[in-house]
């Protein structure tokens, strides 16, 4: 049996997030992993972005605060947070939630997070 | 090689977990090692111990219950994922207070550590469903 190693583990968050449970049960995926001291990077990409604006305000929904609760993930170990600058100027955002301690990275540099990861989580 | 599987799609819904399940099947026929099969979002409805399709259709509930004995896997459905959408054993239907249980015996109520273990003792994982 092959023993148990690091892992490089890559979330890929492309969804909007309200419209599904891929928001909440991703971030819970990058929590399990923290504590799990495993390397964990989460990207934000097409309508994953809209995760991030501030001043979100579910309670209408009676839905939980994605952008608070991302907040807390670097006291779970996960500060390695990014953003496609591609789909923010796709989609003109300009402003987003300043608690957040968030990369923005280009194609190429996607291309480079995927090819570090040895796991891809996609949701 | 050695693969886990991570199985997001309900039966039904989308091709995903058929899918999933042809996969596991396939590497195992092949001599591949499957670590692990975690069944998480809407994936955890394939461990439902109550659905009953159409006798002239394909049985995917059964197929992955076979499949689990024919070959001792090691299959785990996300506890939290699984409470939320009604689905419990017995033991978690006794620690929430309701009236019956409807999870295959074949499948274990565990958390997602469960699947970062898997990540971390697999050369792959391979994800249905999304």
């Amino acid at each position: 049996m092959k023993t148990s190693k690091k892992k490089h583990i890559l979330i890929v968050n492309q969804s909007a997030p309200y419209s599904s449970s891929n928001a909440k049960e991703s971030l819970d995926i990058a929590l399990a992993a923290g504590a799990f001291e495993q390397s964990v990077a989460i990207l934000f990409i097409g309508d994953g972005c809209y995760q991030l604006l501030s001043n979100q305000s579910p309670k209408q929904t009676h839905s939980k605060n994605i952008s608070q609760m991302l907040k807390v993930l670097p006291v779970y170990g996960i500060d390695k947070l990014y953003v496609d600058e591609q789909s923010l100027s796709n989609r003109n955002i300009e402003q987003l939630d300043e608690n957040l301690t968030l990369t923005k990275v280009s194609q190429h540099e996607i291309q480079a997070l995927y090819k570090e990861a040895t796991t891809v989580f996609r949701f | 090689m050695i693969f886990s599987i991570l199985v997001l799609g309900a039966p039904f819904n989308s091709q995903s977990a058929y899918s999933a399940f042809r996969f596991t099947q396939a590497a195992l026929a092949s001599g591949q090692t499957i670590y692990r099969v975690f069944f998480y979002q809407e994936g955890i409805h394939n461990s439902s111990s109550l659905a009953t399709p159409p006798q002239d259709e394909f049985d995917l509930y059964q197929a992955w219950q076979d499949l689990k004995e024919q070959y001792q896997l090691d299959f785990v459905t996300c506890i939290a994922a699984a409470a939320r959408r009604g689905l419990l054993n017995e033991s978690e239907a006794k620690r929430h207070n309701k009236s019956a249980s409807n999870i295959a015996s074949q499948f274990d109520l565990a958390g997602l550590g469960q699947l970062v273990e898997a990540s971390a003792m697999s050369d792959q994982v391979i994800t249905f469903g999304h």
